[in-house]
C-alpha cells in the first residue's frame, strides 16, 4: 500500500484509480492538491470568503463520491474545475437574481460607468469579515478581476492564475477554444482599461 | 509610440500581477470536514450484505420471508416425517453401525496413548512428581506467573489516553 509521500510522486489518475479501491489517504492527496486551486478560484469567483468555502466543500463531496463516474480519459483537474466554476456560476447567478445586479448596467464599458450603474442592494455595512475581505483583495489587480463578467473571470483565472491550457479551460467551461482564446484576450483588454490609472 | 509602450509595460505588469496572485487556502479543518462526508467505497461482500440486510429488513419484506420461511419449515417436516418413520429400522441399523465404529476408534486411540505414555517413562515421571509434593507449587508458580504476565502485558499496551492499543490497531 503506498504511502502519503509515495502518493504525492502519483499523477492524478493513478490517485483516483487507489481512491476508487477505497484507499482513503489517495482521497485525502486529492484533496490536498485541489483544495487551495479550487477554493482561490470559487473565492476569486464569488468574493465571500463563507460562501466560497461552503461551496468549494459542496465540489469536493460531489467529486469524491462521485469518483466511480469519472471517466479517466479527460483530466481529473478539468473535472473538479468544472465542478467548481459551475458551483461558483450558479451562485452567481442566484446572487444576480437575488440582488439584481452589482455588476452595473450590461452597457457599462469603463469602470466609472460600470461604478455608476452598479447597484448597492446588498447590505454595504462592513463586517470584520468584509474588512478581512477587503484586505485580502484588496490589490488594484483583485479588485479588477472582481469587476470581469463572471466567464471571463473564470478564464482569465484559470490560464494565468492555475496556469492551465487553452484546452482545458474549454473542456472546463464547456466552450469552443476559439471562445475561450477570445474571452481570455477580452479580459486582458479589460484589466488593462481598468488598471489604466496605474499607467504611468 | 510613448502611449503604446506604455500599454505595453500595463499588459506585461497585468499578466506579471495575474500569475503572481496568491492562492487562498480554506480555513483549517476543511479537509476534515469534507471527508466527514465522502463515503469510501467498501468491498463488494460488504455492500452486498447491507443491500440484502437493507433489502430484506422493509417491513413488507420482512413479513413475506418469515412467512415463507416457516411454510418451507412445515413443508419440509411434513415431507421429512412420514419418510423416517418408514426408513426408522435402517436408519437404526445405520446408527448403530456408525456408533460401535467411532467406539473402536476411540478405544484404539487411548490404548496407543496409554502404551506410549508407559514405554518412554511419562507415566513414571508424573507418578514421582505427584508422590515429590512438586505439582502443586508448581502449577500455582505457573498461574500466578500468568496472571502477571497477562497484567504487565495489558499495562505496557495501555496508552496514557487510557485507551487500548490494541482496541485501535
Amino acid at each position: 500500500m503506498p504511502t502519503a509521500k509515495d502518493l504525492r510522486t502519483l499523477g492524478d489518475r493513478e490517485v483516483v484509480a487507489l481512491a476508487k479501491a477505497g484507499k482513503e489517504a489517495a482521497y485525502r492527496e486529492l484533496l490536498s492538491r485541489y483544495e487551495r486551486p479550487v477554493f482561490s478560484l470559487i473565492y476569486r469567483m464569488v468574493r465571500d470568503r463563507a460562501l466560497a468555502e461552503d461551496l468549494a466543500q459542496e465540489t469536493f463531496i460531489k467529486v469524491l463520491n462521485a469518483l466511480d463516474s469519472y471517466r479517466p480519459e479527460f483530466k481529473f483537474s478539468s473535472w473538479i474545475f468544472k465542478i467548481a466554476n459551475n458551483a461558483a456560476i450558479d451562485q452567481l447567478r442566484k446572487r444576480e437574481l437575488d440582488t439584481l445586479s452589482l455588476d452595473g448596467a450590461p452597457g457599462a464599458r469603463t469602470a466609472e460607468e460600470v461604478e455608476a450603474t452598479a447597484l448597492q442592494a446588498v447590505d454595504r455595512t462592513e463586517s470584520p469579515l468584509a474588512e478581512l475581505e477587503a484586505r485580502e483583495l484588496g490589490g488594484e489587480i483583485e479588485q479588477a478581476i472582481g469587476k470581469l463578467r463572471p466567464e471571463y473571470r473564470t478564464a482569465i483565472l484559470l490560464r494565468h492564475v492555475e496556469g492551465r491550457a487553452y484546452e482545458e479551460i474549454a473542456e472546463v467551461m464547456d466552450l469552443p477554444l476559439g471562445t475561450v482564446k477570445t474571452y481570455i484576450h477580452r479580459a486582458r483588454l479589460e484589466l488593462r482599461e481598468y488598471l489604466a490609472h496605474l499607467r504611468t | 509610440m510613448d502611449k503604446q509602450l506604455d500599454t505595453g509595460d500595463l499588459d506585461l505588469t497585468v499578466l506579471r500581477e495575474l500569475t503572481a496572485l496568491r492562492s487562498f487556502a480554506p480555513s483549517r479543518g476543511f479537509s476534515g470536514r469534507v471527508m466527514a462526508q465522502v463515503r469510501l467505497p467498501q468491498p463488494a461482500a460488504v455492500v452486498l450484505f447491507r443491500r440484502a440486510g437493507a433489502w430484506v429488513m422493509q417491513p413488507r419484506r420482512a413479513v413475506t420471508l418469515a412467512t415463507a420461511y416457516a411454510a418451507s419449515f412445515v413443508i419440509a417436516l411434513r415431507l421429512a416425517v412420514p419418510w423416517l418413520e418408514t426408513h426408522a429400522a435402517t436408519l437404526k441399523l445405520g446408527a448403530a453401525w456408525v456408533g460401535t465404529q467411532l467406539g473402536a476408534l476411540f478405544n484404539t486411540v487411548a490404548m496407543s496413548a496409554a502404551d506410549w505414555a508407559v514405554q518412554s517413562g511419562v507415566a513414571h515421571a508424573v507418578r514421582e512428581a505427584a508422590s515429590s509434593g512438586i505439582v502443586v507449587p508448581a502449577l500455582a508458580t505457573l498461574t500466578i506467573g500468568y496472571a502477571v504476565g497477562g497484567y504487565g502485558f495489558y499495562a505496557l499496551l495501555k496508552t496514557p489516553g487510557r485507551s487500548d492499543a490494541l482496541a485501535r490497531s
